[in-house]
């Protein structure tokens, strides 16, 4: 029972990092219908961005005062998720756009492949897993469950992780929907014709929408750091792929199908892990299985519209 | 027809070429650099020809040289194309100073390579350079040269004998240029890549003379010709410089990637959907050569001839291809991609796991037995004639014949029914359709094709390699594939072989960089993308649709140069580019 128990908390965990990234995939196919396979490296680079602030930056003494290096560190990695974003849109994708389609979809792979690579090749030690700091306090929460077998526990960083994902999806959510630059990025997911006749300037949206859907990677990036304590440079795509599952199976374009579909992907994870055939060396393979089903039998997701067929 | 557009006078642009190519003779013969390379005394550990070595032409101060002359006759004299003919053998000296100057820096002599005097070899190579390029361009442009190809047959075909016989020179010379990659020669890297600028100038020469158009329109013509005369070639260069054991093998993996390559063009090149798990199919193949080759540590205890073997692999893979490429009956455009990367990683983590104790885990399944015939051993050295051929030539006999046959099946399906099917499947899949074409039963039949020629692939791979291991079949591997074939071109044969072996020659040649080997891949994928979606040979009817010349050859006018445009097959996007500008 315990280990039930404790196997969902670690998906609602896993789902939360999966959660952080999957809004950027969401809101940017959402914006111009580009699966941007690179947005699982932004997240990667987001935790590297986070690890060299600590190293580099970060005064020796206000290393083990988590309230001001778990701020410190975050901004880090946002900036250098932000700006690695941002360079990727200007210079790989925004010379492609109103192109045939394929072609973003290439170069986003491309632009994916060369991220993973400068990061290990020029991130010093990054060839090799990385220990990444606690950030937080220690600790754990123990929950006790009824039946004995012990107690299922989350560590501090964890639940916040888990807090700071929701609150963040949550904001995401309030400033789409009413802020004047939400309602513009939602004019332009409709009709992107029609919402530059309304005075939107689309460029500006688009790299609005890579800005955000970067921090919010960024941040993934870093707490995943902080609760795995090593980082590596296949974590980004791994990570990534999860998150591109998570988010077509809520639907690709919503923002509240993304998070939904985050923590499902993680209970399959760690539950499929536990009590499928194969243990959890297959793990992986169920989200593919889950993901390549999902993409034939309803390819609009939980939450999504049915895709309109192409005029 | 196109304009020439001209913004230089003419005896500027004549005084720019001239002055160009004197330049780029002077700077030929003089030093290049003051100091020694490679920490030791010159001459005798000075290797390359750096310094103050007048008359004394070899390496690429030869080549040089021979650029420079040409650019000169061709400055004074008045030919056809002229122009464009400049600028390929501006742009080949600009690669070789480049080269050559970048290496000096990155060894510690500093732009110039000034210590302790002055050498401005490079630099005066360099500027002569780009004067040539600078006058090509100024003096306007022509459009591309037509020849005529009407000739009796025998000129035709001695023609081509010529120039199969100049690539096979040129491929010799190329694989083997700047040596051995590696910690004793240091040299490999910026030799090979001079040579490349040196070769590639040429070709451009050429190919601005309206050369290289009118052979390949000739052995358009001669067709069967053609064939038999660049299979001889192909069979023939163990006799030429490339004829070492280390060679043998480099070009026989270029080899298998490029028979892979072109597998990979069947589904993303004809059919236009993207395969983005396409190195499992290959994986396939060399499992299953593997189990059945008797190996110890494979799964059934037999052992089939290898020819049984890679038959059974092809078919086996195959099958999987019709399994990977169901999905494509609902699903489109970038979400079928998804669709079989998932598929590529979901036999990636099974081949890691050893699903059913089929491919041994991380162990993998080494020890394969060398594929042998009439009691000989392909891993044997053979005498032909009283040459001696290197062990691991009949490895190559053998890829040469497995790319030869996946040619054969791929040209044929190009131009049969199935073929334009995909074509039109490519161009617009809702129009196809109306058209009376089965769009499900046309994609499953690319997947299985491609898939079959990656099995028969994977099969020869194994037995090469003597080793399987799942880690030859990550997702980069897919990635590197299809970075093969969009930088060769999509649909095009020749695009798919010069892609594959340059993605695994660069490597081989540029060992001190091999570790930028993906990062170099994924920017080039980016780069390409961006400014050459057509890749470097494109196919002659997409190079109508994105150039703007007509499949024979002939420039189209202007107005009718429609934006680059890949497949488009997106479930909402509009009409193609052109109609939409």
């Amino acid at each position: 029972m315990t280990t039930l128990f404790q196997q969902i908390a670690n998906g609602i965990v896993l789902g939360a990092v999966i959660g952080l990234i999957a809004l950027g995939y969401t809101m940017v196919y959402g914006i111009i219908q580009l699966i941007n396979f690179a947005h699982g490296e932004v997240f990667m680079v987001g935790a590297y961005g986070g690890l060299a602030t600590y190293t580099y930056i970060l005064p020796e003494q206000f290393r083990d005062d988590w309230q001001i290096a778990l701020p410190a560190v975050l901004v880090g990695g946002i900036v250098i998720s932000v700006i690695t974003a941002v360079i990727m849109e200007r210079f790989a994708y925004r010379p492609l756009r109103g192109g045939p389609r394929l072609a973003p979809l290439i170069t986003a792979l491309g632009v994916s492949v060369a991220l993973q690579e400068a990061v290990r090749l020029f991130y010093p030690g990054a060839t090799a897993t990385l220990a990444f700091p606690p950030l937080f306090v220690d600790g754990d929460l123990r929950i006790p469950v009824p039946g004995g077998g012990g107690d299922v526990v989350i560590t501090w960083i964890k639940l916040l992780l888990v807090i700071v994902a929701v609150l963040l999806a949550v904001g995401l959510q309030m400033y789409v929907s009413r802020s004047r630059m939400g309602r513009a990025m939602r004019a332009t997911a409709q009709d992107a014709d029609t919402a530059k006749l309304m005075g939107v300037n689309p460029d500006r949206v688009i790299v609005l929408t890579f800005i955000l859907g970067a921090a919010l990677a960024g941040v993934g990036g870093v707490m995943y750091g902080a609760y795995q304590n090593t980082i590596n440079i296949d974590m980004g795509f791994q990570n990534g792929i999860f998150a591109f599952t998570a988010a077509v199976l809520g639907g690709i374009g919503s923002l509240r199908g993304a998070v939904i579909g985050a923590f499902c992907i993680g209970l399959i994870k760690t539950l499929g892990g536990q009590y499928l055939p194969g243990g959890n060396q297959y793990d992986y393979v169920w989200i593919f299985v889950v993901l390549i089903l999902v993409l034939v039998f309803r390819p609009e997701g939980l939450f999504g519209e049915p895709e309109k067929v192409r005029a | 027809m196109s304009r020439v557009t001209s913004w230089m006078r003419p005896v500027h642009a004549l005084a720019f070429r001239v002055v160009g190519a004197v330049l780029v003779l002077i700077g030929t013969l003089m030093a290049w650099a003051t100091f020694v390379y490679n920490n030791g005394a010159y001459p005798a550990k000075a290797t390359l020809q750096y310094f103050d070595a007048p008359f004394a032409l070899n390496s690429f101060r030869l080549h040089l040289a021979i650029l420079g002359i040409a650019a000169l006759a061709v400055a004074l004299a008045p030919v056809p194309g002229r122009n464009r003919i400049l600028r390929g053998l501006g742009w080949g000296v600009i690669a070789i100073a480049a080269v050559h100057m970048a290496f000096m820096t990155y060894e510690g002599g500093g732009l110039g390579a000034i210590a302790g005097g002055t050498a401005f070899g490079s630099w005066s190579t360099l500027v002569g350079g780009i004067l040539i390029v600078l006058a090509a361009h100024g003096g306007g442009l022509e459009g591309p040269v037509h020849l005529p190809t009407k000739m009796p047959f025998y000129v035709a075909w001695l023609v081509l004998l010529v120039s199969f016989a100049g690539l096979l020179m040129l491929v010799s010379r190329t694989l083997t240029a700047g040596g051995q990659g590696g910690v004793a020669n240091p040299y490999s890297g910026p030799l090979f890549l001079s040579f490349v600028g040196y070769a590639g100038g040429l070709l451009a020469a050429l190919h601005g003379a309206g050369l290289l158009p009118w052979i390949s329109r000739l052995s358009e013509g001669h067709r069967a010709f053609s064939i038999v005369v660049l299979l001889g070639c192909a069979l023939a260069l163990p006799f030429t410089d490339a004829g070492t054991e280390y060679w043998m093998t480099v070009a026989a993996n270029i080899g298998v990637y490029a028979a892979t390559a072109i597998g990979l063009n069947v589904v993303v090149g004809l059919t236009g959907l993207l395969d983005l798990g396409y190195v499992a199919f290959l994986g396939i193949g060399a499992f299953v050569a593997a189990n059945l080759s008797g190996a110890a540590a494979a799964r059934f205890d037999i052992e089939l001839p290898f020819i049984v073997a890679a038959l059974i692999a092809a078919v086996v893979a195959g099958i999987f291809g019709a399994i990977v490429g169901s999905p494509t009956l609902r699903v489109r455009g970038d979400y079928l991609a998804i669709v079989t990367l998932a598929f590529g990683e979901i036999f990636v983590r099974s081949a890691q796991n050893d699903i059913g104790g089929l491919t041994n885990g991380s162990n993998a399944i080494p020890g394969l037995p060398p594929i042998s015939l009439f009691g000989k051993g392909f891993n044997e050295s053979i005498t032909i004639g009283g040459a001696k051929l290197p062990s691991g030539v009949l490895y190559y006999f053998l890829i040469v014949l497995l790319v030869a046959v996946v040619m054969a099946v791929f040209a044929n399906l190009k131009n049969s029914r199935i073929g334009r099917a995909w074509v039109a499947i490519r161009e617009d899949e809702d129009v196809a359709r109306a058209m009376g074409i089965r769009t499900g039963q046309a994609k499953i039949l690319a997947f299985m094709v491609g898939a079959t020629l990656a099995g028969l692939a994977g099969a020869v791979f194994a037995h090469k390699l003597s080793t399987v291991s799942y880690e030859s079949f990550k997702f980069l591997e897919s990635v590197t594939l299809l970075a093969a074939v969009i930088l060769g071109g999509m649909a095009s044969i020749p695009g798919a072989v010069l892609g594959a072996s340059l993605l695994f020659v660069l490597p081989e040649k540029l060992r001190e960089f091999s570790e930028y080997r993906l990062l170099m891949f994924g920017l080039a994928l980016v780069l390409i993308m961006r400014f050459r979606p057509q890749g470097l040979v494109p196919d002659k009817h997409r190079r109508a649709e994105l150039v703007g010349e007509d499949p024979e050859g002939k420039p189209l006018d202007e107005s009718d140069v429609g934006q680059a445009h890949l497949p488009d097959v997106g479930p909402t996007t509009g009409p193609t580019t052109r109609e939409a500008t």
